[in-house]
């Protein structure tokens, strides 16, 4: 069977106790010789190895050695890269709360000038214009809480609009 | 002494001093808003007491709320912690209008040393060193002059100031009047004072800080120093004492120095002296009086108090709740002493691939280390949410070793054995300065993780290749025998090849 994490395919069989995977065109031997809810015990290629693994929808976060990955369970369809944003498309570079809005939609802005507050954990980040344009799109309010990466405001040029 | 207090807090430093509350037989009580509803600090409470919305404006921060809970509760006392208002002189005074006692200083030392102009007159007068420079200067033209006698680069620097807020380094007289303009306006918004104090800066500084200890009659001593340089964006990530930048004979100046601070403002209970130490003017010194200059006091007990307990072999939260009800404390500066180095680490929900931004969620794994000479202070446990209300800190592992070198592998091997999965840690970023030579050689300064990520020769993630894959493979396996067991939950007639995982008890023979 296939599975993907990533952008990296893993083809897997079974052979009574032990696991074969390739990746690519290697060929890693593996055996699982203790589980329990979020932790494995696993002989690769001879090697032992301790892994935490937890699971939280297509996440899997796995720590090896002390070191924590995040990986992505995909279904394997291949995906058009990573989702662009236009230039003018502002998303929140970290989870919190919307502090301060300093425009409306129509709203004539410059290069530079701070849109948006976010606040998290004491910290407060300044949402700038990225160039001159006009607020087309304003998609939070005040107070509210957003994820990363969430759409907050979007500005066109002048032209555009 | 006390039968119950209201710890006026939240996360690790409530815990902690629900422990020391615990040792002495005084009951606790927590408070809580929204969002704590089910954290550990109001399980780890004899009483719980709800006092709002999460927005800490609305709970942690509502001197008012606070002192009804305290009064409703019949408490004797509050005791602060950290942050919110542990600094706050008027909340102290408050405290004590209503015949509760503060764990603390008094509201006039919490005053002396809020305002930096006025402490820094203080010091002066107490003779404790300060660095070059002038208070009191209102306009452009006095605070250009002052520039040009202190010399270039100078700081200028709200006098309410605090956290790095309404601070600006001047390297030319071209960007003074820009300076003091913006350091002004972010004053005044922060503070709701723009009076600024300009000095000398001192760019290669270590930020070395002294334990103080006083009771209510006139005993006080320090507890020696604690390094602090590894910061960012005037953040602490590691401490460690004794520094190694210390000798000594300026240990002992220092100390005596931070005394004389803490007496210059009546001082009682834990506090702290900032001092920022220049190692390019200490190797000229020789008993000069040079090198080394009062900051700031911090009238609270710190976030990084761990590290002098486990060195010093004192509990200072007991101490803090003794000397509140008025006890004597019985050491003297010649009893105390140094046994060993401790190094703490403040394990930050933070995401140092984007640019240390915090990351918040649901911890779906937290395992902390074990073992000899490790101790962690924290105040989350698995299942808990990590909101974007407070603040990022989610543990703080200590280690207390022979010595600093193995202090430094103790630190790795814990760090190592530290699991947290549902939110980015800083962790990756803590094994990188463990592990560079200028940690090892503890020539870090102030500025120094800044420009050493500047530089490229501090990666957060240097990953191994081998360890990457190992992750995949784990990740894998595990899906699979989660596919397995599930299907096999519904047939459960078969014999289930993966029966590891109905054996949760985990026992392998």
């Amino acid at each position: 069977m296939k599975l993907h994490f990533n952008d990296i395919t893993l083809n897997i069989s079974s052979n009574g106790k032990t696991f074969a995977l390739t990746l690519d065109d290697k060929t890693i031997q593996a055996e699982i010789l203790h589980a329990e809810i979020g932790k494995l015990d696993l002989l690769i290629d001879g090697q032992r190895v301790t892994a935490y693994v937890s699971s939280d929808n297509a996440k899997r976060w796995v720590t090896v050695n002390g070191q924590t990955f995040v990986l992505t369970k995909s279904s394997g369809a291949r995906k058009g890269g990573h989702a662009h944003h236009a230039a003018g498309e502002l998303t929140a570079p970290m989870p919190g709360q919307v502090r301060a809005v300093n425009v409306s939609e129509g709203d004539a802005v410059t290069k530079g000038q701070t849109l948006l507050v976010l606040e998290a954990m004491k910290m407060e980040i300044r949402v700038q214009a990225l160039q001159n344009g006009l607020v087309k799109k304003l998609l939070v309010k005040q107070g509210q809480t957003v994820e990363r990466e969430q759409m907050l405001i979007e500005i066109v040029d002048t032209l555009e609009s | 002494m006390f039968k119950k207090i209201l710890i006026a807090n939240r996360g690790e430093i409530a815990i902690r001093i629900m422990r020391a509350c615990k040792e002495l037989g005084i009951k606790t009580i927590a408070v809580y808003s929204d969002a704590d509803k089910n954290a550990l600090h109001v399980q780890h409470a004899d009483e719980a007491i709800h006092i709002g919305d999460s927005s800490p404006k609305e709970s942690y921060h509502n001197a008012d709320k606070l002192i009804r809970a305290a009064l409703d509760s019949k408490a004797d006392a509050i005791h602060p912690g950290y942050g919110f208002l542990s600094e706050n002189a008027s909340f102290a005074l408050k405290v004590a209008s209503v015949k509760l006692t503060f764990i603390g200083p008094s509201a006039d030392s919490i005053r002396a040393m809020g305002d930096k102009a006025e402490s820094k007159i203080a010091m002066k007068k107490a003779g404790v060193p300060t660095v070059p420079g002038f208070e009191g200067l209102d306009s452009e033209k006095d605070l250009k002059k002052a520039a040009r006698e202190i010399g270039y680069p100078v700081l200028v620097k709200a006098v309410a100031g605090g956290g790095g807020k309404g601070m600006r380094v001047v390297n030319d007289e071209s960007e003074l009047s820009e300076s003091i303009e913006s350091a002004r306006r972010e004053a005044l918004n922060a503070f709701g004072d723009e009076r600024l104090l300009i000095e000398k800066y001192i760019p290669n500084a270590h930020h070395i800080e002294f334990q103080v200890f006083g009771d209510q009659h006139g005993n006080l001593v320090h507890l020696f120093e604690r390094e602090c340089s590894v910061q960012r964006r005037h953040q602490k990530i590691i401490e460690e004492t004794p520094s190694p930048l210390l000798t000594s004979p300026l240990r002992e100046e220092m100390g005596q120095a931070a005394v004389k601070a803490a007496q210059a403002v009546g001082y009682y209970n834990a506090g702290t002296v900032e001092f920022i130490v220049d190692p390019d003017t200490l190797t000229l010194r020789q008993g000069s009086g040079q090198g080394f200059y009062f900051l700031e006091m911090n009238t609270r007990l710190q976030v990084e108090h761990p590290v002098t307990e486990l060195v010093v072999g004192l509990d200072l939260v007991q101490w803090q709740l003794r000397v509140a009800a008025g006890e004597l404390f019985p050491y003297s500066q010649e009893q105390l002493a140094q046994h060993g180095h401790a190094i703490e680490c403040r394990v930050y929900a933070e995401d140092p691939a984007n640019d240390f931004l915090p990351s918040t969620g649901k911890l779906l794994q937290y395992i902390e280390p074990r073992g000899p000479g490790i101790r962690v202070d924290s105040g989350f446990t698995a299942g808990d949410e990590v909101t974007h209300f407070y603040d990022p800190l989610l543990a703080k592992l200590i280690v207390h070793a022979e010595n600093r070198a193995i202090a430094i592998r103790r630190m790795q091997a814990a760090l190592k054995d530290f699991v947290v999965h549902g939110v980015v840690t800083n962790i990756d970023f803590l094994q990188a300065v463990l592990s560079h030579p200028d940690f090892a050689n503890g020539e870090v300064t102030t500025r120094w993780v800044e420009k050493t990520l500047e530089s490229g020769s501090l990666l957060p993630e240097n990953r191994q290749q081998a360890v990457e894959l190992q992750s995949l493979i784990a990740a894998a396996l595990a899906d699979l025998a989660i596919d397995n067991r599930q299907s096999k939950i519904e047939n459960r007639s078969e014999p289930d090849p993966y029966s590891l995982w109905r054996n949760p008890s985990g026992f392998r023979n």
